[in-house]
C-alpha cells in the first residue's frame, strides 16, 4: 500500500511543519502578546467586526501611552469560525504554540466555555466579554467585563419592571415571547418567574426555535393576547422580524422590551419606535462624561464608518469589549507582572474603572454588580432612560 | 514481504498514537483530535452512502445523538464518561435500524429522497431534544464531567480516543470494503434490483450498513460532546454536520474505503491553513475556489483518480466476439428434483399495474431440462412474468412453486439463492464493477454462496464460456451490445442455476451473432440447466425450444410443440392481429 | 382556549405568505435540479445577493426598490448563462454539482461579508409600512408582491413549459437530450436559457427578500433545510410545485403556532414531509 504510506508521510511532514513554526521563547524587551479568537467568519460573525475594531483601537491607544510594563503590546487574534471546536483548539495554539503571554476571550457563549476549558487546564487568567449565561462559568480564573451580575435572569428583568413601574403607568399582563437560543431563553425563563412574583399576570408565553422565519403567527397570537407589556426575548434579528410581523398586522404592543436586538435595524426601523432594551452603554452623557469613553466613542465612530459597518453607534458589544481590555491591563498594571494567579488573586479584591462604570468580582463565579440599563429608541436613535442617573439628557421613558 | 493493508492501518495507528509521547503543544494533539473526528464522521457516512449509493443528509442526527445520550447520561445520571459512548453508538444505531426498517423497504426512496428524508428527520429529532427535557433549550454544560486520565494532559486523552476511534472505524471501513457485504453494497449502488435479483439480500445489508456507519457517528458524537464541553442544539443539529461529511467524502473519493479520511484530514488542514490570517473572509473564499477546481478537475474524488490509474487500459471492444471455448466446464444441475415432477409450476398468477392486468391467471410448468420457449406479442406478460418468478414484483394472486417448494413470501434474493437465475433484456450489468467481478458477485451471492476465491474462479469459468475472458478486467462501459448480452449470461450461470429466466438475449443482436447464441443456449441446456426462453427472433424459438407457451393480454392461449402451436389460428392472430384466412 | 378565527385566518395568510418565498427561491432550484440536473445550492447564496444588491442600489443608489428588479434580474441571467456554460464543459455529475454550487456558496458569501459585512442591513422604504385591509385581515404590501412575483414566475414558466415550442422542446430534452438533439432541438442553448433564467429567478427572490428581511450573509443557509424540502415534495422540474408545496409546509408551521407552539412547528413541517414521502414511497 504505497498510498497509505505516502499520506502517513504527508501527515507526518504537516505535523513537523507546523512544530518548526513554533516561536522562540519571548523575551522582556520583546512585545507582550495578548491571545484571542474572534468568530471572524461564520454564522456569528454579525458582530466580529465591532470587537476587532475594538481591540485593535485599545492595543494602538494602549502603545501610544507607551504599551504595559514598558512593553510594546501584540495582539494577536484569530478566526475560530463561529465553531466551539475550533476556538478550543486555536485558545490551545494561542498557550502552547503561540506561546501568548496573556488571553483574552472570545465572544458568544459557547465558544466562551470552550476557552474557558482551555484557560483553565493551563492557569491561565480569562477576561470575556458578552457571556450570557452566568451559571457557565465554573472556572475562578474568569472574569467577565460585561456587567450582568451573578443572577442576570432576575436582576435585568426586576430593573426593566423597575423602569415600568417608575412610569406611573399602571400594566397588568404580560407575554413573554422567547427563542430557544440558550442565552435568551435563560433570560426569559428568569423574566416569567420575576413577572408572577411582582404581580403581574402572564396572559402568553410561547417559546420558537432558533432559526425560526414565520413571525406572523406569533404576532398575531401576541395581538389577540393583548398584553400591557410584551418581553421579547429573541437575539439578532429576531426581535426586528418579530416587531415588523406585529406592525403589519396593525399592531404595535403598549410597551415592548427587546433583549439582544440588532441595535442599527431597530433604532431606525420604524416599527420599533419605544421599544426598549438593556444595555450598558450608550454614547451619550453621562456615558461619556468619562473622557476615556469620550475619546474611544470618537475613534470608534470613525473606524465603524471606515469599515463600511451599517452602524458605527457604540453600544453594548463595543463597550464590553473596551472594558474587557480595561480590566486586563488594569490586573497587569496592578501586579506589576503577567502573573496569573496574582492578577486573578488581585481582581478578587479590587474594582476596576471601566467605560460602563466600576467593575468588581467578588461574588458567585466572580460575577459583580448588574449595571444593565434599560434604553429606549427614541426618534430614531437609542437613548437610556434608567436608571435616572444614568438617563441621557433630559430623557424620560416614553409611554405611548 | 507484502504487508496487508490492516497491518498498514494498524502501524498507521501505532506511529500516530505515538504523537503525545512527543511532547508537543498540546494544540497538535487537538487539531489531530479533530481531523480523527472528522476522519470517523466522514468515513462512518462512507460506509453506507459513500458504498450503496444512499446518500444520506442525517449524519448530524445520529452524530446528535450521540452527543446528547453522553450529555445526558454523563451530567444527569452521573456515568462514567467512557461507558457512554457505547451507550452513543447503540442508541444512535438504533435510530439508524428503525429509519432503516421502514425506509430501505420502500423502492422509490432512494437517492435524492432518501438525503431529504434523512435531513428531515434530523430537523424533527432537534426539535424533539430542543423541547423537552433532554436539552430544554439552554444547553448541557460538560464541564464538570471528568475526563478519563488515560493520560497526563485531556488533549492526549481526548486525541488517543480519537485516534483509536478513527483506526477502528478506517479497519471497519476497510474490512466491509473487501468483505461480500462491501461487495453487495456497491451493486447496490449500481443497480439495486439486479442486486436483489442476483441474491443479494439488500434489505439486510443496507440495514447492517446504516447501524455501522450510524453507530461510529454516534460514538464519535459522544466524545465530541466532553470536547467541546457545552453542547446546544442549534451547534449539533445544524446543516454543517451532513454537509461536511459529504465534502470530505466526495472530496476524498467515496468508492474509495480511504477516500473520506483523506478529504477530512485535507478540508481540516485547509481550514485552518487560514485562521490565523489577517483575511480570513478571503480565506474561506479560497477554500470555496479550491473545492471548486477540486471537483471540476478530479471528480471522482482525490483517491478516485488514484484508483483510476490503476485500471488497466483496456482494448475498444472487438468488432466480433470470441467462439464458445470449445470445451466449457460443466454446470451443475440444481437441486435433485423427483425427476417425474414439474422444476417449477406456476398456477393462477395474476399482476395488475394501475388496473392493467399484465398477468391475468397464468398456469405453466416446467420440466426438468428442457428449454420451455414463451412468446407473445409486446405486452402480453412474459416479462412480468419472469419479474414475478424472481421475486422482482410481487404477485397479486396466484401459487409459485419451485423444485418443489414454494416461494410465497420469499425475497427476490432468497429465491435467487433457491436456484433461479435470469438475465435482463437490455443489459443491466453493475456499472463500477469489472466484467470478472460482475460475474463474481452471483457466484458469491447464488445458491452455492462460493468464497471469494471460488468465487473468481467459476467467473473465469463462466467468462471462458462466454468467451469474454480477455475482457475480464474491462469494465462494462467497454463492451459492445453483444458482449454484454454475454456478460449477462455469463453472469446468470455464475450462479449455478438449475433453472435459467433467459428474457430476450437475441434481441439487437446480428445473424451471426444469434447463430453464436444459439450454439452458447445449447451448451448450457447441455450441461444440464432447465431454461425458460422469452424471445421475438422465431427461428431461434423453433430450433431451441423443446416446447413453448403463447401468451396474450396476459393470459396463456396456447401451448404444446413449437412447430404444431405456432401454427394455430389463435396464436397467428395474436401476432397478426387478423385471422390468418382472412 | 380555541384561538380566534382572526388569529387563524391570519395565520394562514401568513403561511402562504413565507410559502410564497419558499416557493419562489425554490422555482429556480427545482428547474436546475429537474430539468439541468444540477443541485444549485448557489442559488440561496446568489437571492442573497441579489437582496444585498437591491438594499445598495436602494439605500444609496437611492432607486426604487421595485426598479432594482430590472437590473437585478437580467444581470443574474447573464450570470445564470455563464455558470452554466462553466459547468456544462465539464458534464458534471448531479452530485458533484452540489459541491461545485456549494464553493460558489462560500465564495459568494465571503464576497458579501467582504463588501457589507457580517452585520445586519436592513433596507427601509416605505414597501415595508405599506398594508391592505381585507375584512378582518391584514395583507402586508411587500409579502404580497412576494406573493405575485411566485405565483407569475411559478405559473407562467408551467404555461411556456406545456404550451409553447420552446417550453415542449426544454421539456424534450430534459427528458432525452440525444433524441430531442435528433428532432432539431438545440440542447444547449436550451439549458443555458433555462440555467439563465434560474439565476434571474435567485434574483427576483432577492429582491423580495430585502423588502422583508434584514439581511446577514449567514442567512444563506437558513433557508436550505425547509426549501430543498418543499422543492422535492412538489416534484423536481415542476414549475408550480414548490409553490404548491412551499404553502402546505408554510400554512401547516404556521397553524402549528397559531394553534399548538411556535417551538413544535418544525416537527409539524418536517414530519408531513417524512409522511408524505413514506406514502408515496410505498413499494410498488
Amino acid at each position: 500500500m504505497k498510498l497509505v504510506t505516502r499520506l502517513a508521510g504527508a501527515a507526518l511532514g504537516l505535523l513537523v511543519g507546523l512544530g518548526l513554526a513554533q516561536p522562540a521563547n519571548a523575551q522582556s524587551t520583546q512585545p507582550i502578546r495578548i491571545g484571542s479568537t474572534l468568530a471572524l467568519t461564520g454564522p456569528l460573525s454579525a458582530t466580529a467586526l465591532i470587537h476587532k475594531l475594538v481591540g485593535e483601537i485599545y492595543v494602538e491607544q494602549l502603545n501610544a501611552k507607551g504599551g504595559l510594563l514598558g512593553r510594546k503590546v501584540e495582539w494577536i487574534v484569530k478566526d475560530d469560525q463561529s465553531k466551539p471546536d475550533v476556538a478550543r483548539t486555536i485558545y490551545e495554539q494561542l498557550i502552547t504554540v503561540d506561546k501568548v503571554d496573556l488571553l483574552l476571550g472570545p465572544y458568544a457563549t459557547g465558544n466562551i466555555v470552550a476557552a474557558m476549558g482551555v484557560a483553565q487546564r493551563y492557569n491561565k487568567i480569562l477576561v470575556h466579554h458578552t457571556l450570557g449565561i452566568p451559571n457557565l462559568a465554573k472556572y475562578d480564573m474568569q472574569f467577565p467585563a460585561w456587567s450582568v451580575g451573578a443572577n442576570p435572569e432576575t436582576t435585568v428583568p426586576n430593573t426593566v419592571f423597575d423602569a415600568l413601574a417608575a412610569t406611573g403607568k399602571p400594566m397588568k399582563t404580560i407575554a413573554v415571547v422567547t427563542s430557544k437560543f440558550p442565552s435568551v431563553f435563560y433570560m426569559s425563563e428568569g423574566a416569567r418567574a420575576v413577572a408572577k412574583q411582582r404581580g403581574f399576570q402572564e396572559v402568553l408565553f410561547l417559546e420558537w426555535e432558533f432559526g425560526n422565519r414565520d413571525y406572523g403567527p406569533i404576532a398575531s397570537r401576541v395581538k389577540d393576547a393583548k398584553p400591557d407589556f410584551v418581553w421579547v426575548g429573541a437575539i439578532g434579528l429576531e426581535g426586528n422580524m418579530l416587531a415588523e410581523a406585529m406592525k403589519k398586522i396593525d399592531y404595535t404592543p403598549p410597551m415592548q422590551f427587546h433583549m439582544y436586538p440588532a441595535p442599527g435595524p431597530m433604532a431606525k426601523s420604524p416599527d420599533t419606535q419605544n421599544a426598549l432594551a438593556a444595555s450598558i452603554f450608550e454614547q451619550h452623557a453621562p456615558f461619556t462624561s468619562n473622557a476615556v469613553a469620550a475619546e474611544f466613542v470618537k475613534i470608534y465612530n470613525d473606524r465603524a464608518a471606515k469599515a463600511n459597518l451599517p452602524d458605527t453607534a457604540v453600544e453594548t458589544q463595543a463597550a464590553a469589549s473596551y472594558s474587557a481590555w480595561q480590566v486586563l491591563t488594569a490586573a497587569v498594571n496592578a501586579t506589576k507582572g503577567l502573573d496569573d494567579k496574582a492578577m486573578s488573586d488581585w481582581l478578587k479584591k479590587n474594582q476596576v474603572d471601566t467605560i460602563q462604570g466600576k467593575l468588581r468580582f467578588d461574588r458567585q463565579n466572580n460575577f459583580g454588580d448588574d449595571l444593565m440599563k434599560v434604553k429606549q429608541v427614541q426618534n430614531g436613535q437609542w437613548v437610556t432612560v434608567w436608571p435616572k442617573d444614568w438617563a441621557a439628557p433630559g430623557a424620560k421613558l416614553i409611554v405611548p | 514481504m507484502k504487508i496487508p493493508v490492516f497491518g498498514w492501518i494498524a502501524i498507521g495507528g501505532l506511529a500516530f498514537a505515538a504523537v503525545p509521547f512527543l511532547q508537543l503543544p498540546a494544540f497538535y494533539e487537538s487539531f489531530l483530535y479533530l481531523m480523527c473526528f472528522w476522519i470517523v464522521l466522514a468515513t462512518s457516512w462512507n460506509i453506507l452512502s459513500g458504498y450503496s449509493g444512499y446518500f444520506s443528509f442525517g449524519h448530524g442526527a445520529f452524530f446528535g445523538a450521540g452527543m446528547y445520550t453522553t450529555a445526558t447520561l454523563a451530567t444527569k445520571f452521573d456515568w462514567p464518561f467512557l461507558w457512554t459512548l457505547p451507550a452513543c453508538a447503540l442508541v444512535a444505531a438504533l435510530l439508524g435500524v428503525a429509519i432503516g426498517t421502514v425506509v430501505f423497504r420502500m423502492d422509490r426512496l432512494r437517492g435524492e429522497l432518501f438525503a431529504l428524508l434523512t435531513l428531515a428527520v434530523t430537523f424533527v429529532l432537534a426539535t424533539v431534544v430542543l423541547n423537552t427535557k433532554i436539552d430544554g433549550g439552554q444547553g448541557v454544560l460538560l464541564s464538570g464531567v471528568a475526563v478519563p486520565s488515560l493520560l497526563a494532559r485531556p488533549s492526549s486523552t481526548f486525541y488517543l480516543l480519537a485516534l483509536a476511534m478513527a483506526v477502528g472505524t478506517l479497519a471497519i471501513a476497510y474490512a466491509i470494503y473487501r468483505a461480500k457485504l462491501g461487495l453487495g453494497l456497491f451493486a447496490i449502488h449500481d443497480d439495486e434490483d439486479v442486486a436483489e435479483v442476483l441474491g443479494v439480500p439488500t434489505f439486510r445489508y443496507k440495514i447492517i450498513a446504516f447501524a455501522i456507519s450510524c453507530a461510529l457517528a454516534g460514538m464519535a458524537g459522544g466524545l465530541h460532546a466532553l470536547f467541546i464541553s457545552y453542547v446546544t442544539v442549534g451547534e449539533t443539529f445544524s446543516i454543517i454536520v451532513p454537509l461536511n461529511v459529504v465534502l470530505m467524502s466526495v472530496l476524498g473519493g467515496s468508492r474509495h474505503w480511504l477516500g473520506p479520511a483523506v478529504g477530512a484530514s485535507v478540508i481540516t488542514g485547509l481550514l485552518y491553513a487560514f485562521t490565523a490570517g489577517n483575511y480570513p473572509v478571503a480565506g474561506r473564499a479560497a477554500v470555496g475556489l479550491i473545492l471548486i477546481v477540486v471537483i471540476l478537475f478530479m471528480p471522482e474524488g482525490l483517491l478516485g483518480r488514484l484508483i483510476g490509474k490503476k485500471r488497466p487500459k483496456t482494448a475498444k471492444p472487438a468488432a466480433d466476439a470470441k467462439p464458445v471455448a470449445a470445451d466449457p466446464a460443466p454446470l451443475r444441475p440444481g437441486p435433485s428434483v423427483a425427476s417425474d415432477g414439474p422444476l417449477l409450476s406456476v398456477s393462477g398468477l395474476a399482476k395488475a399495474f394501475k388496473g392493467v392486468r399484465a398477468v391475468d391467471g397464468v398456469d405453466l410448468e416446467v420440466r426438468p431440462g428442457e428449454i420451455l420457449g414463451l412468446v407473445g406479442p409486446n405486452g402480453s406478460g412474459k416479462s412480468t412474468l419472469i419479474n414475478l418468478v424472481s421475486g422482482h414484483y410481487r404477485r397479486d394472486a396466484g401459487r409459485i412453486v419451485f423444485a418443489g417448494r414454494d416461494l410465497a413470501g420469499l425475497e427476490a434474493n432468497e429465491i435467487a439463492r433457491t436456484g433461479i437465475a435470469r438475465t435482463y433484456q437490455i443489459p443491466r450489468p453493475f456499472a463500477h464493477m469489472s466484467v470478472e467481478t460482475n460475474v463474481a458477485l452471483t457466484a458469491r451471492f447464488g445458491r452455492e454462496a462460493l468464497d471469494a476465491q471460488a468465487a473468481r474462479a467459476e467467473a473465469g469459468r463462466w467468462l471462458e464460456f462466454t468467451g469474454l475472458t480477455d475482457k475480464a478486467q474491462a469494465l462494462p462501459e467497454d463492451l459492445n451490445l453483444h458482449q454484454r448480452k454475454f456478460l449477462e449470461l455469463a453472469r446468470a450461470l455464475a450462479a449455478r442455476p438449475s433453472l435459467l429466466l433467459l428474457d430476450e438475449v437475441l434481441s439487437g443482436l446480428t445473424p451471426s451473432e444469434i447463430d453464436h447464441a444459439i450454439r452458447t443456449i445449447r451448451q448450457i441446456r447441455d450441461q444440464g440447466a432447465t431454461i425458460v426462453f422469452v424471445e421475438h427472433v422465431m427461428r431461434a424459438v423453433m430450433e431451441l425450444t423443446d416446447r413453448i407457451v403463447v401468451l396474450n393480454h396476459g393470459k396463456v392461449i396456447a401451448e404444446g410443440l413449437p412447430a404444431e402451436v405456432m401454427n394455430r389460428p389463435e396464436v397467428v392472430t395474436a401476432y397478426l392481429g387478423k385471422p390468418q384466412h382472412a | 382556549m380555541m384561538p380566534s378565527p382572526t388569529l387563524l385566518g391570519q395565520a394562514v395568510l401568513s403561511g402562504i405568505f413565507i410559502g410564497a418565498l419558499y416557493g419562489l427561491l425554490g422555482l429556480g432550484l427545482s428547474l436546475s435540479w429537474g430539468m439541468l440536473r444540477q443541485i444549485n445550492l448557489a442559488h440561496f447564496a446568489l437571492a442573497f445577493l441579489g437582496a444585498y444588491l437591491t438594499y445598495q442600489l436602494t439605500s444609496v443608489g437611492g432607486l426604487d426598490p421595485l426598479l432594482t428588479l430590472f437590473i437585478v434580474a437580467p444581470a443574474f441571467f447573464l450570470f445564470g448563462v455563464g455558470m452554466h456554460a462553466l459547468l456544462a464543459r465539464f458534464a458534471i455529475t448531479p452530485f458533484n454539482s452540489l459541491l461545485v454550487t456549494f464553493g460558489l456558496t462560500v465564495i459568494i458569501e465571503s464576497l458579501i461579508q467582504g463588501i457589507w459585512t457580517a452585520d445586519y442591513r436592513r433596507m427601509e422604504t416605505h414597501y415595508g409600512t405599506m398594508k391592505y385591509k381585507l375584512g378582518a385581515f391584514y395583507i402586508p404590501f411587500t409579502e404580497f408582491l412576494t406573493l405575485v412575483m411566485a405565483a407569475l414566475l411559478s405559473i407562467g414558466t408551467w404555461a411556456i413549459l406545456r404550451h409553447t415550442d420552446l417550453g415542449k422542446a426544454m421539456r424534450a430534452a430534459a427528458e432525452d437530450g440525444p433524441i430531442a438533439a435528433a428532432f432539431g432541438v438545440n440542447e444547449r442553448r436550451l439549458a443555458l436559457m433555462l440555467s439563465g433564467f434560474s439565476a434571474g429567478c435567485a434574483g427576483v427572490a432577492g429582491v423580495c427578500l430585502a423588502l422583508s428581511y434584514t439581511l446577514a450573509p449567514a442567512q444563506i443557509y437558513a433557508w436550505i433545510g425547509v426549501v430543498f424540502a418543499a422543492v422535492m415534495i412538489g416534484g423536481l422540474g415542476n414549475p408550480l410545485g414548490p409553490l404548491i408545496a412551499g404553502a402546505v409546509i408554510g400554512i401547516s408551521e404556521a397553524l402549528t403556532m397559531a394553534v399548538i407552539a411556535p417551538a413544535w412547528a418544525p416537527l409539524v413541517s418536517f414530519s408531513l414531509l417524512i409522511l408524505v414521502l413514506l406514502v408515496r414511497g410505498k413499494r410498488t
